[in-house]
């Protein structure tokens, strides 16, 4: 099965933080930035914001780092973790490559993102779009006369273009 | 990690640090406070009432700075949630006063807290980190001198948390700048009346909040519902676009085609130039990105970058109008590039660059006039000169020669000077904002009476920009109230804008949304603090916390001896008509529009003073008894009708104290 995730546009992040408050509410009840799936990193004197969340890695780090199995990979991509399993050993923490996997501040259990069984909150409340779902279905690229008339030239532009259209949340091949 | 109260939507605690001698007391939010003051400005406002008097010098230790956040804060409120900061200004004398967004105010109540109170000296610099309810004295000895965004850099190194919020003085604060403000987190200052330098005077540099704290609000599911409400209200608003694409510097090129542009120093309200210093030509060609307060649907803030030009390079958060108008038109700057960087300059040192632009503007007019010349200035201050206005401003952030003299506010420069003092446009010591108020007049009426001197933010009634009568008659019962120009009515206008953005300040989210845009009017405020607090109250109660912190503010300055006389405006507004452009031929008809005002508050018209029975129907009979045993004799207001003004209920429900009763009344004993 072809994996979904969170795609971000940087350009358009604005920092606001509402993607994580509503990550907290919909999964804890309550509102908290440390308890939100997803997490903003940020420097105001540069104008720095970029959220970060689960890349969905496979073969999943955290969840070959997990000492009781506890972590799991589902079918979606999506890690599970079995509490009952868990040991708050933090192993899962050090493993992830980006640092996106935290613990629980009260039970101390792995948070991560389940992308809320489908259609993500904070994808649904952003307020500038600059979160997406990174779809399923594939769209041809298709623009063979351009780049057959262009050269090497048009290769660089369609790089940069394919780049912007991943932050669009589009995929292609 | 620590769970908080279960007064729901606020943290439930007050943190107290006294720096004399480093004891830091934790003391519950009391719950009868919450419901008569909300929060933000109308908490700060009662305990400034209640623990700072009238003989406590401003920078001295017995001073108390407060640092306050609203019900709001944390939660996933779509309108940007801010905090107060307030203490006795060192510029005024009186209340300092100053709000701000940003991120700090929710990661205050994340870290336990609804209000930090800080008093006392620290007898070595010291920047406060306050932490999941713990606070931290840490040394700030190599913080000393640094600006603003070196600060900030030096201080995230040290703490190694990307979460922290940091709010700092820069050296202008330092070198004890009366106009000096405090800036959080870099490009969000709360600048006006000060109080950078209280901060400065108790030693400290820094205050950083960080915690892992929740917020709960009463009810969830409603919650839910309310806040998708409220989201379609701003997504689908006229305003949402303008304002996203160009903040509040949106207003320069509205102010040129309305005629209240401060050209020159209030010489004209018009300028021949306006596009090229306008927000449409930044958001054209300066603007990268857009930035946004806490947990706000609407990101205003934008972040810049010069192109090109001897600035080039040069990046930072803003401008609004204010900082924009102020440094271009003001001072006849017609260079945007160097406008940007003279507010980034004016910043990074710490400064409030309303006031600034007050002081060389009041500067480069005595000079016009050759009533200041270039040897006693040490530079030549023509209009415009981008050159002479960087030293200046860099002399009055080191206090240094000419610069020492302007940076104790245009009010004491003028008095030091001995010269100017007609031109030195401030009300009760606080420099005036960038609007004409012969052409917007309810503003001008609301700079007289605000409680922290000349400013728009105390009232704010935009509606007067729409210029439509038939809202007047509608609303007010006067079609001149919403007419730019009008005058009868203001009063009204006014009390009603003073009341709600004193209830905007106290649950503090943005005025921008929640009253410009008329997103939360009192009915959805009540609705709102049901659902998050869990406390019933009615539109009438949210009104009437409106009145009583309007009230206390006045019964403060009152205190510290302000009068009806102090609610007054700079001369040239009063008897220079405008020379050309939409508004030409206006002067502001002040005294008419005070009449009606204090009658409306239900306030004594010879002092200005709140009547007896105005305070002790607001609940505020401890004030009463406070002020007559310090020997201010109130009129007792009986003749009033009763009940408080409300939209619908404004005419005939209005205070029926006239002129000529009162004078009867004084002269019969």
């Amino acid at each position: 099965m072809v994996k979904r995730k969170l795609v971000v546009d940087p350009s358009k992040c604005v920092g606001c933080r509402y993607c994580e408050l509503w990550c907290s509410f919909k999964h804890e009840g309550v509102f908290s930035t440390s308890l939100s799936r997803i997490s903003l990193i940020k420097d105001d004197r540069l104008g720095l914001d970029y959220p970060v969340v689960c890349e969905f890695c496979d073969p999943a780090p955290c969840v070959a780092s997990c000492p009781t199995g506890a972590l799991n990979v589902l079918s979606n991509g999506v890690i599970y973790v079995d509490v009952g399993k868990c040991v708050s050993c933090s192993e899962c923490v050090t493993s992830c490559p980006y640092n996106v996997l935290k613990l629980h501040p009260i039970t101390s259990k792995p948070i991560v993102c389940d992308l809320c069984g489908g259609s993500p909150i904070c994808v649904v409340k952003c307020p500038t779009n600059a979160l997406r779902i990174y779809p399923v279905g594939v769209v041809e690229y298709g623009l063979e006369e351009l780049a057959a008339l262009l050269g090497k030239q048009f290769k660089r532009a369609a790089e940069a273009h394919k780049g912007l259209m991943r932050l669009w949340g589009v995929r292609v091949e | 990690m620590c769970v908080l109260s279960r007064l729901y939507g606020y943290a439930g605690k007050v943190l107290r640090i006294n720096l004399s001698s480093y004891d830091v007391k934790v003391e519950e939010t009391r719950k009868e406070l919450v419901r008569g003051y909300l929060g933000g400005r109308g908490l700060n406002a009662r305990r400034l009432y209640d623990e700072v008097g009238p003989n406590v010098d401003p920078l001295s230790p017995e001073n108390r700075l407060m640092i306050s956040t609203g019900p709001l804060a944390g939660l996933a409120f779509p309108i940007g949630t801010r905090l107060n900061v307030t203490a006795k200004s060192p510029q005024t004398g009186l209340l300092g006063d100053s709000n701000v967004g940003g991120h700090f105010a929710a990661e205050m109540k994340f870290a336990g807290f609804d209000q930090i109170v800080i008093e006392g000296r620290s007898e070595r610099p010291v920047y406060l980190y306050v932490h999941d309810g713990s606070v931290e004295f840490r040394s700030a000895s190599g913080l000393r001198g640094l600006t603003i965004s070196e600060a900030y850099r030096e201080i995230r190194k040290e703490l190694r948390d990307v979460r922290a919020q940091i709010a700092l003085i820069g050296p202008s604060a330092e070198n004890l700048v009366k106009f000096s403000g405090i800036f959080f987190n870099v490009y969000r200052p709360a600048a006006r009346t000060g109080l950078g330098a209280v901060l400065a005077s108790k030693n400290v540099k820094a205050i950083v909040v960080r915690g892992d704290g929740y917020v709960e609000v009463a009810d969830s599911k409603r919650f839910e519902e309310f806040v998708s409400f409220i989201e379609e209200l701003i997504y689908s608003h006229q305003q949402y676009w303008p304002r996203r694409v160009m903040g509040t510097s949106r207003i320069l090129l509205a102010a040129n085609m309305l005629g209240f542009l401060p050209v020159r120093h209030f010489q004209d309200s018009v300028a021949d130039y306006p596009y090229g210093v306008s927000g449409e030509r930044l958001a054209l060609e300066y603007n990268v990105k857009n930035r946004s307060c806490f947990s706000c649907v609407l990101p205003c803030s934008r972040f810049y970058v010069v192109k090109y030009g001897t600035y080039e390079g040069c990046f930072g958060e803003g401008p609004e109008y204010e900082a924009l108008a102020g440094m271009t038109v003001r001072i006849g700057i017609k260079d945007l590039n160097a406008a940007l960087k003279l507010v980034s300059l004016i910043n990074d040192l710490g400064m409030d660059v309303i006031s600034v632009s007050e002081v060389i503007s009041w500067c480069m007019e005595l000079f016009e006039r050759g009533l200041l010349n270039k040897d006693e200035v040490g530079l030549n201050l023509e209009w415009g000169d981008v050159n002479s206005v960087t030293q200046l401003v860099e002399m009055i952030s080191r206090r240094e020669g000419f610069g020492g003299l302007l940076a104790d506010g245009v009010a004491k420069a003028a008095e030091r000077l001995g010269r100017g003092d007609e031109l030195a446009f401030h009300v009760k010591g606080l420099e005036m904002i960038q609007a004409d108020p012969r052409g917007l007049k309810g503003y001008g009426l609301g700079f007289a009476v605000a409680s922290r001197g000349a400013d728009h933010l105390r009232s704010e009634p935009f509606i007067e920009l729409a210029d439509d009568p038939r809202l007047g008659a509608e609303l007010f019962g006067e079609p001149e109230a919403t007419l730019r120009l009008g005058v009868k009515g203001k009063g009204k206008l006014v009390a009603y804008y003073e009341n709600w953005c004193a209830v905007v300040d106290s649950i503090e989210v943005c005025k921008n949304i929640a009253e410009n845009m008329e997103i939360l009017t009192f009915d959805r405020i009540a609705e709102l603090l049901n659902i998050v607090t869990g406390i019933e109250v009615s539109k009438d109660d949210v009104i009437a916390v409106g009145e009583r912190i309007v009230n206390l503010e006045r019964a403060y300055l009152a205190r510290e001896g302000i009068r009806r006389k102090d609610d007054r405006l700079p001369k040239r507004f009063l008897v220079e008509r405008i020379k050309d452009g939409p508004s030409k031929g206006h002067i502001i008809e002040l005294e008419t529009m005070l009449d009606e005002y204090y009658e409306v508050r239900g306030w004594d018209l010879i002092n200005g003073l709140p009547t007896t029975r105005k305070l002790v129907e607001l609940g505020l009979s401890d004030v009463v008894e406070d002020l007559e045993r310090r020997g201010i004799k109130l009129l007792d207001g009986k003749d009033l009708t009763s009940g408080l003004p409300t939209m619908e209920k404004f005419t005939d429900k209005l205070a029926k104290l006239r002129l000529s009763d009162v004078v009867a009344r004084l002269s019969g004993g």
